[in-house]
Formats: structure tokens, C-alpha cells, sequence
């Protein structure tokens, strides 16, 4: 400040200089740098907390990675506008950091991640495991080893890797920090982005290798299942995820399974399953979902393979059907992995429990080949021979001991249940695993023959997923056809893989032509509420891209075009609600949004009255602004840069230049006056031109009881003084640079602000404007306030009303289209003073609306003024 | 505008490839260091305007070599670079005066503006010193002011 000081001592004594005056412009050009930096961040972070406010609607889906990322966003950008005003002014506002590092630390009190401090087992032998044992062994392998214990089913026999080794491993040499990074440096919206993201985390830890007391603990825990058996076995590895079902959320079954390891490949295996945490399903499901990925941890069963003659999967109900109780068991020869994946065609056999056991019905359907356990390791696929094609898989006998056994479980723990079974050459049933089945409530059967339909398309199938959907087809025939996939669209698949899961989150119905109700795939759809149908022969070939179809999956049926009659309005579901992940952001928040300082004029607008980051944002914007107008118009440089505005007649209007607001044409001026054509400020051209483009009609001519209130209010109320407390307010000054303009003014009893910046950097621009206070009583300057905040909605601003103090905002928009916004602005600014008085009278307010709109057309949303 | 001066600062190869391209492709001046130590090295020849710094990198740390950085050329901008969110980090690095905290994926247009930004205040650090040397000298030559 030396330079300063030095200034004003000489400047009584001898005129300024050349050298002088240039170094006073370099000083404010300085100052303004600052500034503008300071509004920078201010925009971002207005920016983000409108972003954080729609996060909380919840309609689109995210993760703990991205509330780690906003908030710090947030504050970065909160931070960085306290540092700026400290700058602008080094003495008076230090005590800002204090009140954020309070703040912040409320806010990283609920976004932190939890670690986990409990030294467990590593290993649990699975007949020492049961429901208790949850937390230690993933939900799927307790289920499993309570109905072996304790209902004598028959279950492998083999160890569970606990989520202590998980957590283990993933904290060995800083793996899931490295995980984290990844995650968060992907933009998780882009299908490529998160393909890769998933690819590289998996990669990453399948490359990393088990700390060694883990990885010797497995092998021991193999050797010891070959002395058992006396022979070297193989294992099913499979996993048994931790964390999904909290707040009712059903396993989602997207986690990798590896059949038929030996020792050789058993800790790669087991990394391999640990890895499908991430895969690009299992993330899509948790962004979906909101679970946060720190709770989730993949334990992993490691079971001893059955020799599979026939296996699938039951259901003790229909998943798609509550009323409907009948059995559904879905069964092939050899391995079940073609149920499992959807990626062939099943018997299915309908079992019903009442009076006794009996089946109801049998489809069987042509299977051309099997998976069975290869020589060596991993299974393979083997085309049947040709008397087993058509024949069903089970015998009667077998489909009924399996409906007993699934009875059985879904007593026992009083949920229906979703069972993978495998029957041995010598009709041994055996239980693979269970979980708790997903039902979907149905939302209406439809008359079978409703007139007012069209006539089908296509029909047949069976209902994965009830609901109805329409969009335009898009059928994938190869995997690089899932990355062109347009949102909303129909999904056409050939086979019901679960490698299309990611796409439900994206697409408004499934159509394939094979798989069934107890594939994965399958139980993503009902998971996420689109509709699907399976089983529709020849719906690739029948159906063309682009073409827009309505799926009824209730129906059985594919229309062409939209057939409205099928839809009942069904509100867009919020997927966050009540998701862990939700409430973390909604307790952060709390921290950040609410804006408790309003009034810039009370006596409580400082520092330790903040009490969100908003308040900070809010305070730190106001004070700059107030810092840029004391020193422009300190005594010592008032001359040099604040001067009375002349348009044609010198008007009631000051502009102060913060740096190349003015042409040095004007700054020649003597007089301390400047011609509007020499100010080079944009924004405030637009402005001006918007307020000057049209006379004001005068004040409205008040009714009695219009002026009794403003006579009534300004005895009661000390505020309404025309004259503000500052002198930035007793005057009206633009304050300006080229890309810059505030005016914050007095017209009367009301007060208006208007704030823009318009460059060619776009996503930079933004206009801001508040309106309030007036004379008449408080309905009607609400009244006004609603009255202005509607007109400036319809041009796209957004627009917060809080009794008579109205503010909008508006982001983004190009020079032009700023521009256009900025005429609005100025018109409204001098057309709607005194309009409080006439606001309770309808008629009136009508004319002047219409008048406005018509006003509006003067100026030309396309024109680019040349500056 | 004359061109700005960047050395950027990141492990990965095939990012440091990618954005060096760029970005000398509108005209800035580029070098690369792939450590917070072959960045002190380098700056000692290039008089860099802005360093763009990767937090997260093998061997020395991103904090550390952003503080070694402000100690001996305090009037470069740092900017600081992430693809894991700490706002720790964030706020700590701003303390010791980077001049922004950015999270990868960053728009290209926004770095640009960024690096435009850094560079503008540091023309403008450096001004007000040199203003300040200048007062000093006429000061000492007038002694009627006093």
C-alpha cells in the first residue's frame, strides 16, 4: 500500500503526472485481476450449489465419489474467494477462515470414509458359518451355511475369504486409494468413460498381489479340502458381496464367478472375484442405487464343484407376480450357467403347492448343448447329443424333490427365495446358494382384449419385467454396439447377457429373444423398474433401428409406434430416495446450501454470522464489491476514475472504472463527466440501453388506500429512507470494466442490483439481479417481487423469492444472448418502480405486463452490438 | 497476448503427451517433468509462468513440491492437479498459494482459461514489484516529499 499512501501525500501538492496516472491504472488494472478472480470462483460456486440442490432431488443417480468431488469443489472454490477479498483487503476479514475451517470440518465429519479398525479371521471353514456370520462372510455364503447346518441340506463342502481379508487386501500399498483416484477422474455419465474406469480397477487388482499371510492362509485352507477328500479338488469361487442390501436392496447377482479352479489358479481366482466389485455392472448398480462403494466389500466362497448332471434355479414364488405362488424352476443339462446368464433357452417346470406338490405345467425347450467341468480348468461347452435335445431335463420325481427343498428354505427364513440348485447323476439334490427373491409388484393386469389397441407387432415371450415402455429400437448385436447406445432407446438383444445390465439404467424397455425370467439380466430389469420381454423369436431380425415401438411385457405383446392407451401416468422415479449415499449429501449440505444472510443492510451481515458456505459466498461477494467501490472512489483517485454519466444530458448515473471500462477518449474529459459512447463496457451498455430505451410512464397514479400504505409504512418502518447508508448507494454507480458491470441503486423506496459479465469465455458469463423492498405495505411488494421473478423465469433466469427480496440468476448464455437478457434487465429496472402500489389491482397489472412484453421486442435477441 | 510459459508436471506418460500437444498447439510453451523432482530441476533452466502439478505422483508428493516451488520462485502460479478429490489437499495446497485446485476430467476450455488466468496475475505480481522498486527509487530521489 506504500504506493498509495505516497499518491495521496503528493497529490495535494503537485498534478499527477503521466508516469502517475498511468501507474494508478496499472494499480486498479491489479485490483481488478483480483476481483475478477473473486467473482470467478463466486460463479463456480454458484454453479455447484445448484448443482448439489439437484443432486438431493435425487432423480439422477451417483455415487460417494462424486459428493467427495462437489462438496470439494465447493469449497475450494468458497476458500479461494476468501483468500481474493483478503487480498482486496488484508485487514479486515481474516476472521472468514476461521468460521469456514468450522464449517468445513462439520462438512468432512459426513463425507469422510469410514475405515475399518476389527482384526477378524481370514478364512472361515463354510460349515462354521451362519446367519450371524454375515457381516464376516457376505450375506449369500451365511445363507448358505445356515440351511446346510442347521436344514441338513446338502452343500459343498469349503472356506469363505472374510471381508477382513478384503479390506486387507485392498488396503495393502495403498490399492484402494489408487482405486479411488481412478474413479474419480472418470466422468462416470460417459459409457467409455466407465468402461474403461472399470477395466483399468480391475485390472489393477488382479495385478496386485495378496499380502502374503492372506494368500498362505487360502492355499492352506485348499490343501486341507484335497486331504479330506484325498484328492486334488475343484472349486466353484464364487462371491458373496457385503454392504448391498443395506436399506432393502436386493443382491443384484452382478459379481463374477469362476467354476472349476485347482491351487494353480485358485489366488487369481480369487482377486478376479474381489475385482468384480467394480465391474462396470456393479458400479452402474451401486451409482444407480446410491450404496457407497467403502461398504461394499466382495467376500468369496470357495466351494468344492458338483458334478452337475442337470441344475438351474427355482423360485418358491413368481418374482413377477406377488398373487401368483405357484414354484417356477428353470433347468438345463450340466452346468447352470446358460440360466444363470440368459444365454440359452431353459425348461421350465411350474410346480404348485397346493393341495399337495404337483406340476402344473412343463415347456420344454430345445437344448443344444451343455457346460460341464473341463478336463483341466474352467468349464466347457458341449453339444448334446441328439435324444437329449428335446428332452426335459429333470425327471418328475427330481422336479418335485427340488420344490420340496425350496419350500423348505423359504420357510425357514419366512422370505420367498431365489435358489441355484444341481442334481448329481444320482439324483442327489444339492444346494449351490440362495437369496431372498425380488418381487415386482405388478401395477395392473390388463383386460385381456382391450378394443382401443392396435394390432401387434410382434407377440410371445414371457414377462422378465413388468411395465410398459416405449422408445425407438436399437439392437445390439456386438459389444461395441453397447457403447453407441442412445438413452431411452429399446434395448434388442439376441441373448439375455448380463453384460448388457449397465444399459438398464439408460433404456426404456428389454426385448430379447432368448433367455428367462431367472437370468440376470432379468433381475436387473425388475430391479430398476423397465420392462422386459424375453423369449420373442425373431425379434432382431422383425424389428429395424430407429423404429419406435411400445413394449407391453404384461401383455406379451411389441406395438408399432406409441400406443398411449398403454401408459398410465406413472410419476420419473426418484432412484436416490432414501439411499445411503442421498442421506450423506443431504447431512452435508446442510453445511453448505441454506443462505441465512440476506440483508446485506443488518447489522448481522459479518463473518461470524455465517453459518453455511453459501453465507461465506454471499458475504465475500458483497464486501468485494463494496471494497472495489471504496477504493475507486477513495478521495485521492475519485477524480480518476468515477465520473457522471452523459447521454445527451448528463444523467443521474455515475460510472466508475474498475480498469477498461472506459475509452481513453473519456478519461481525457476534465469535467469528471464521460459520454456513454466512450464507455467500453458491454455489459453495461446493455444495460443502460435496456433502461433507457423507453420513457417511464411516471409513477403509477395511486389509489388512496395505494398511498395511505406508503404513508403508513414509512412511519413505522426506519429503513425506508431513499437515501441508503453508504454512499455507494446514495448515488447510482455503475461501477465498470470492458467484460464487468454492477450498479446497485435506489429508485425511490425500492432497491435494485444488477451484476454481469460478458466476455467471449462463455461458460464465465453470467447477470444477477435483486430486486427489493418498496414502499407500500408487505403483500404488495411481494406482490411486485413474484411479479418481476415471473417475468425473468420466462427468460430463462433462475429466479429465488423470499418475501419482497427477489433475486435471479442467470449462467452461460453467449454475448448475444447475455446481451439480450441485460435489455430485460434495464427495462424492468426502470419500468417497475413504484409498480408496488398498483400490484393488488389485477387489471392494471395485466396492462403493464402486456405492455412490457410488447416492449420487449425493441430489443433483438440476435443483433451483436459492435463495442 | 505473448505466449505463456507451462511445464507440467504429471506421472503419466500418456497423459503428459496429450495435453503437451495440445496445448502447444495454441501456442504455449511447453515442457514436461514426470516427478515433483525433475520439475525443481527443470525450473532452474525454464522460467516457467505456470506449473501445472499433478498431486498425486511417485516420489516426492505434490504438496511438497509445490511448497519447494513457492519458496524459491514465489511468483510462479501453481496449479494443482487431481484425479482423486481431497479437499485436505485441496485446501492446504491453497494455503501455500496454488493458484486453483483442478479435478481431472477438466475441460480442455476451462485449463485454457485457467493457464490464461495464472498467468495474467503473475504478469500483474510481478508489476506491482516492479512498481514498487520504481517508488522506492523516487523516493529516495525526492526528499521533499517528506
Amino acid at each position: 500500500m506504500g504506493m498509495f499512501n505516497w499518491f495521496l501525500s503528493r497529490q495535494n501538492k503537485v498534478e499527477k503526472t503521466q508516469e502517475e496516472l498511468a501507474e494508478i491504472r496499472r494499480s486498479f488494472a491489479s485490483r481488478y485481476n483480483q476481483f475478477r478472480l473473486l467473482i470467478q470462483a463466486n460463479t463456480r460456486a454458484h454453479e455447484l450449489v445448484a448443482e448439489l440442490e439437484e443432486a438431493l432431488r435425487g432423480f439422477k443417480p451417483y455415487g460417494m465419489h462424486y459428493i467427495q468431488a462437489l462438496c470439494t469443489r465447493i469449497s475450494t472454490s468458497i476458500y479461494q474467494m476468501i483468500k481474493h477479498l483478503n487480498e482486496l483487503n488484508p485487514e479486515s476479514y481474516s476472521e472468514l477462515f476461521v468460521v469456514f475451517d468450522d464449517i468445513q470440518n462439520n462438512i468432512q465429519a459426513h463425507i469422510e470414509p469410514k475405515s475399518y479398525v476389527q482384526t477378524r479371521e481370514l478364512i472361515v471353514d463354510i460349515h462354521d458359518v451362519g446367519r450371524d456370520q454375515a457381516d464376516l462372510c457376505g450375506p449369500k455364503m451365511a445363507m448358505l451355511g445356515e440351511v446346510g447346518n442347521k436344514l441338513n441340506l446338502p452343500i459343498s463342502s469349503g472356506f469363505v475369504i472374510t471381508t477382513e481379508s478384503f479390506h486387507r487386501f485392498m488396503k495393502k500399498s495403498g490399492l484402494i486409494e489408487e482405486i479411488d483416484r481412478q474413479i474419480q477422474g472418470a466422468d462416470l455419465d460417459s459409457r467409455e468413460a466407465m468402461f474403461q474406469t472399470s477395466s483399468k480397477v480391475m485390472q489393477l487388482i488382479i495385478e496386485s498381489s495378496f499380502p502374503d499371510d492372506l494368500a498362505e492362509a487360502i492355499l492352506q485352507a485348499y490343501d486341507s479340502l484335497c486331504v479330506t477328500f484325498g484328492m486334488q479338488v475343484k472349486l466353484a469361487v464364487r462371491s458373496s458381496a457385503l454392504g448391498e442390501d443395506i436399506e432393502g436392496t436386493a443382491f443384484a447377482g452382478q459379481y463374477r464367478s469362476v467354476l472349476n479352479v485347482g491351487r494353480e489358479f485358485l489366488l487369481s481366482a480369487c482377486k478376479e472375484v474381489m475385482a468384480s466389485k467394480y465391474s462396470q455392472q456393479a458400479m452402474a448398480y451401486r451409482i444407480n442405487r446410491g450404496i457407497k462403494d467403502e461398504n461394499v466389500a466382495v467376500c468369496v466362497g470357495c466351494m468344492v464343484m458338483v458334478d452337475a448332471h442337470a441344475s438351474g434355479v427355482a423360485y418358491s414364488r413368481s418374482p413377477v407376480n406377488i398373487r401368483d405362488e405357484n414354484i417356477s424352476i428353470h433347468s438345463v443339462w450340466g452346468l447352470p450357467k446358460a440360466v444363470v446368464d440368459g444365454s440359452a433357452e431353459t425348461d421350465e417346470f411350474l410346480v404348485s403347492r397346493v393341495p399337495d406338490l404337483h406340476i402344473i405345467s412343463r415347456q420344454i425347450a430345445e437344448k443344444t448343448e451343455k457346460y460341464i467341468c473341463g478336463v483341466g480348468e474352467g468349464i466347457c461347452r458341449m453339444p448334446l447329443i441328439e435324444s437329449d435335445r428335446n428332452a426335459p431335463s429333470l425327471t418328475d420325481g427330481q422336479v418335485l424333490c427340488i420344490a420340496m427343498e425350496v419350500l423348505r428354505i423359504e420357510e425357514y427364513f419366512g422370505l420367498p427365495q431365489d435358489v441355484e440348485w444341481a442334481m448329481t447323476e444320482d439324483g442327489q439334490f444339492h444346494l449351490l446358494q440362495c437369496r431372498p427373491l425380488l418381487q415386482v409388484e405388478q401395477d395392473m393386469v390388463l383386460a385381456s382384449k382391450n378394443s382401443s389397441l392396435p394390432a401387434p407387432y410382434l407377440s410371445g415371450g414371457r414377462n422378465a419385467s413388468p411395465g410398459v415402455g416405449c422408445g425407438s429400437v436399437f439392437i445390439v448385436r456386438k459389444d461395441a454396439d453397447i457403447l453407441l447406445f442412445p438413452d431411452g432407446a429399446v434395448l434388442v438383444i439376441k441373448q439375455a447377457l448380463s453384460s448388457m445390465a449397465p444399459l438398464l439404467g439408460r433404456c426404456s424397455a428389454v426385448i430379447s429373444e432368448q433367455g428367462g425370467v431367472a437370468g440376470h439380466l432379468a433381475n436387473v430389469a425388475r430391479e430398476f423398474g423397465v420392462p422386459a420381454l424375453f423369449g420373442v423369436k425373431g425379434a432382431q431380425s422383425h424389428l429395424t433401428n430407429g423404429q419406435t415401438i411400445t413394449v407391453d411385457a404384461d401383455g406379451r405383446t411389441v406395438y408399432d409406434g406409441l400406443v398411449e392407451a398403454l401408459f398410465n401416468k406413472k410419476p420419473r422415479k426418484r432412484i436416490m430416495r432414501g439411499s445411503p449415499v442421498q442421506a450423506t449429501l443431504r447431512d452435508a449440505a446442510r453445511h453448505i446450501v441454506r443462505l441465512n444472510l440476506t440483508d446485506s443492510d443488518s447489522l448481522n451481515f459479518k463473518p461470524e454470522q455465517c453459518r453455511t458456505l453459501h453465507d461465506i459466498m454471499r458475504f465475500c461477494h458483497e464486501m468485494a464489491v463494496r471494497e472495489m467501490f471504496e477504493f475507486g472512489t477513495n478521495d485521492a483517485f475519485a477524480q480518476a476514475a468515477s465520473r457522471q454519466l452523459i447521454c445527451n444530458v448528463p444523467k443521474q448515473f455515475w460510472v466508475l472504472n474498475l480498469d477498461d471500462g472506459i475509452d481513453p477518449k473519456g478519461e481525457d474529459r476534465a469535467d469528471h463527466c464521460v459520454l456513454l459512447e466512450h464507455v467500453n463496457s458491454i455489459p453495461m451498455r446493455a444495460v443502460f440501453k435496456g433502461m433507457d430505451a423507453v420513457p417511464w410512464e411516471g409513477p403509477p397514479p395511486v389509489h388512496p388506500r395505494g398511498l395511505m400504505s406508503v404513508m403508513f409504512e414509512a412511519t413505522i418502518n426506519p429503513d425506508l429512507n431513499p437515501a441508503g447508508p453508504s454512499r455507494f448507494t446514495q448515488k447510482n454507480y455503475f461501477m465498470v470494466s470492458k467484460n464487468y458491470c454492477s450498479l446497485q441503486s435506489r429508485f425511490g423506496f425500492h432497491f435494485c442490483g444488477v451484476e454481469a459479465l460478458v466476455s467471449d469465455r462463455i461458460t464465465e458469463n453470467y447477470a444477477s439481479f435483486q430486486f427489493k423492498g418498496g414502499a407500500a405495505n408487505l403483500k404488495r411488494r411481494i406482490l411486485r417481487a413474484r411479479f418481476v421473478g415471473d417475468i425473468l423465469s420466462e427468460f430463462d433466469f433462475k429466479i429465488r423469492v423470499r418475501e419482497d427480496n427477489m433475486s435471479a440468476r442467470l449462467e452461460g448464455l453467449d454475448q448475444a444472448g447475455m446481451e439480450y437478457r441485460l435489455n430485460i434487465l434495464g427495462y424492468l429496472m426502470t419500468h417497475t418502480r413504484q409498480l408496488d402500489m398498483i400490484m393488488t389491482d389485477q387489471v392494471e397489472v395485466e396492462r403493464r405486463k402486456t405492455k412490457f412484453f410488447q416492449d420487449f421486442k425493441l430489443f433483438n435477441p440476435k443483433k451483436i452490438e459492435v463495442s | 497476448m505473448i505466449s505463456i510459459k507451462v511445464l507440467l508436471v504429471d506421472d503419466e506418460q500418456n497423459f503428459l503427451c496429450t495435453l503437451n500437444k495440445r496445448l502447444s498447439k495454441r501456442g504455449m510453451i511447453v515442457e514436461v517433468a514426470g516427478s515433483g523432482e525433475e520439475a525443481l530441476e527443470k525450473l532452474e533452466s525454464f522460467v516457467a509462468d505456470v506449473v501445472l502439478l499433478d498431486v498425486k505422483m511417485g516420489g516426492m508428493d505434490g504438496l511438497t513440491a509445490l511448497y519447494l516451488i513457492k519458496q524459491k520462485w514465489p511468483l510462479v502460479e501453481v496449479m494443482m492437479l487431481t484425479g482423486h478429490a481431497r479437499v485436505e489437499v485441496a485446501l492446504r495446497g491453497l494455503e501455500l498459494g496454488a493458484f486453483d485446485y483442478l479435478m481431472k476430467p477438466v475441460d480442455f476450455k476451462d485449463l485454457l482459461y485457467k493457464l490464461e488466468d495464472a498467468s495474467m496475475r503473475k504478469a500483474y505480481q510481478e508489476e506491482k514489484i516492479l512498481a514498487r522498486k520504481r517508488n522506492k527509487q523516487k523516493i529516495e530521489q525526492s526528499p521533499t516529499v517528506y
